[in-house]
């Protein structure tokens, strides 16, 4: 019965089935030119010379102060741009001010701005001849060519990614539950740990790996920032570059095969997220 | 900020405004809006007519152009091609279909220095794919193609990710409708589907071109960067950096700046005609 019922349902809204198939092979040459291929790569080139070649690269003084500077600058920036993610959230969502539409754009506008652009304000605003750069170097502090201006360039192009997920799904769960614990006598920190935080979370979690993902592997504006100092301002990808650049291939390879590692469990977790979760995730992309 | 409460911000019980104002206002200050400042700043003591000067230098105005260019026709096949692949993930059931949907994602998480590195190995005359297409005549690496080909790359998820959720709700009875007054799959699609997914995908455009116009991890190393020729906007500026002339950096920053404002301007415009046309909100 339901077959009868079904089948010229299935016919009107889908396409014929060599067409079907044509598009199918279709997204899997594209992806597999484009995403699959040159992921390959990345490790058939890593491993070219074999395993201990590899391993013997990243053992080197320079790519392991790059390993850790990296993981350094991802471990400030996380909590830097969740803490700002969810003030920002917070602010807009549970208020209603005039400028909110600017101040919404404003927190956007890093994602339409070039990294490198972004590198270029931070060495206008810190550097050596600038009015603020000037006063800096008078008390000893150094911002551009150091850690401060590659943390700041850093925070700067995954700006938005927290409050992007977080306004959404605040939005649509309204202010309710929150007024209801209020009222009963909450208090502020409650109220945002035991109603809000839960609430919340999925798309909190959402928005850490993306910015963990960006945060780990920006170039463009580093580059600008960072002075390329080997052993000292050089992360990881910086340090790919330099190898690259001097054809040392396996070294620089490996480095980037270990940073697609770090990529790749990014995704994995949120892949697994999204399958385990797919209720509240759904909620989330609709924007 | 509790002196302005009566004027700017309507009366809340909600706890926190101080706080979070503060901590937002503060960060937007002095990530974003003291950073950006500083550029215009600059090129404001510079002066408008010297840069002016610098950005129709020529080649920096192919520079710009090139950037421009190329972001726009990137955007165009991550258009057509984000289109296809999400209709594919959400209509169809395939055997690795979660993998294609998971590798969407990846050059959002893949760093622009790696996925550089990776196409270009790929894509020189003497890689795995550039050796196919240099037996056909074509060079890949070194040539425009080659940026078109990372910039197609680093702004691949946009389209696919802002269409998709808008196909999952389409509601299956309005083809019925379509096919049961007489028309042809083609017709239903190009007339009832593309209309609905069109201001979704406008928006994925405007994103994967916005990011395409100011990429430079991925590109400088599949461009080969012959001034003139292969030579990106983002470029310039590091090499006018390099040399320690903020100046020039500056004004060609503000004219990229300029850039990408007037597309986002524009793609919006089109956006709201095409939601008005439709008579969607």
């Amino acid at each position: 019965m339901s077959d009868i019922a079904l089948a010229p349902r299935r016919a009107c809204t889908t396409e014929a089935r060599p067409l079907r198939a044509a598009l199918i092979a279709l997204a899997f040459a594209g992806l597999g030119l484009l995403v699959f291929a040159p992921l390959a790569l990345v490790f058939g080139h890593a491993l070219s010379d074999g395993w201990a070649a590899s391993v013997a690269a990243l053992r080197q003084p320079d790519a392991l102060s790059a390993i850790r500077l990296t993981l350094l600058i991802t471990a400030l920036t996380i909590p830097l741009n969740a803490g700002f993610g969810i003030a920002a959230a917070w602010f807009v969502t549970r208020f209603e001010f005039r400028g909110k539409a600017l101040l919404i754009t404003l927190i956007d506008l890093p994602f339409s701005v070039s990294p490198v652009v972004a590198g270029l304000c931070i060495v206008l605003l810190f550097g050596a001849n600038s009015a603020m750069g000037g006063w800096l170097v008078a008390h000893d502090m150094t911002v551009v060519f150091a850690l401060p201006g590659i943390l700041l360039a850093t925070v700067f192009v995954t700006f938005p990614f927290v409050a992007r997920e977080l306004i959404p799904v605040m939005i649509e769960q309204g202010r309710a539950e929150e007024e209801a614990a209020l009222t009963l006598g909450a208090g502020g920190w409650r109220v945002f740990r035991t109603v809000t935080l839960p609430n919340i979370r999925w798309a909190l979690i959402y928005g850490v790996l993306l910015c963990t993902a960006r945060a780990m592997g920006e170039f463009g504006a580093v580059a600008v920032v960072s002075g390329k100092i080997r052993g000292q301002t050089a992360t990881m990808p910086i340090t790919i570059e330099m190898l690259y650049n001097e054809y040392l291939s396996t070294a620089a390879f490996s480095m980037a095969a270990l940073l697609t590692v770090f990529a790749l469990l990014t995704l994995l977790v949120k892949t697994l997220l999204e399958i385990r979760h797919s209720d509240q995730l759904a909620a989330m992309r609709r924007h | 900020m509790a002196v302005l409460s009566g004027r700017l911000i309507r009366r809340s019980a909600m706890p926190g405004l101080g706080l979070s104002g503060g901590i937002t206002l503060a960060m937007v200050s002095m990530v974003v809006l003291l950073p950006i400042g500083a550029l215009l700043a600059r090129g404001w003591q510079f002066g408008p007519a010297n840069l002016w000067e610098v950005i129709h230098h020529p080649r920096v105005w192919a520079a710009l152009f090139l950037s421009f260019r190329l972001a726009f026709l990137a955007g165009v096949a991550n258009l057509i091609f984000g289109v296809l692949l999400a209709w594919v993930l959400v209509r169809y059931r395939f055997p690795g279909r979660r993998i294609l949907d998971a590798a969407v994602d990846l050059p959002f998480a893949l760093p622009t220095a790696v996925a550089g590195i990776a196409l270009t190995a790929l894509y020189a005359p003497n890689g795995a794919i550039g050796s196919i297409a240099a037996q056909a005549g074509l060079r890949i690496a070194y040539t425009q193609w080659g940026i078109l080909i990372a910039l197609i790359f680093v702004g691949l998820p946009f389209v696919t990710r802002t269409v998709q959720p808008v196909i999952e709700e389409i509601d299956r009875e309005v083809e019925e409708a379509s096919a049961t007054l007489g028309a042809s799959r083609l017709q239903t699609l190009r007339r009832v589907i593309l209309p609905m997914l069109a201001p979704a995908a406008l928006t994925g455009f405007a994103l994967a071109m916005a990011r395409a116009v100011g990429e430079y991890g991925s590109v400088i190393f599949i461009a080969g960067n012959i001034p003139m020729k292969t030579e990106i906007a983002p470029l310039l500026i590091v090499i006018q950096l390099e040399q320690f002339n903020h100046d020039a950096a500056a004004s060609i920053g503000i004219a990229m700046l300029a850039i990408s404002f007037a597309a986002l301007l524009s793609i919006n415009l089109i956006q709201i005609v095409t939601r008005a046309r439709m008579g969607h909100v």
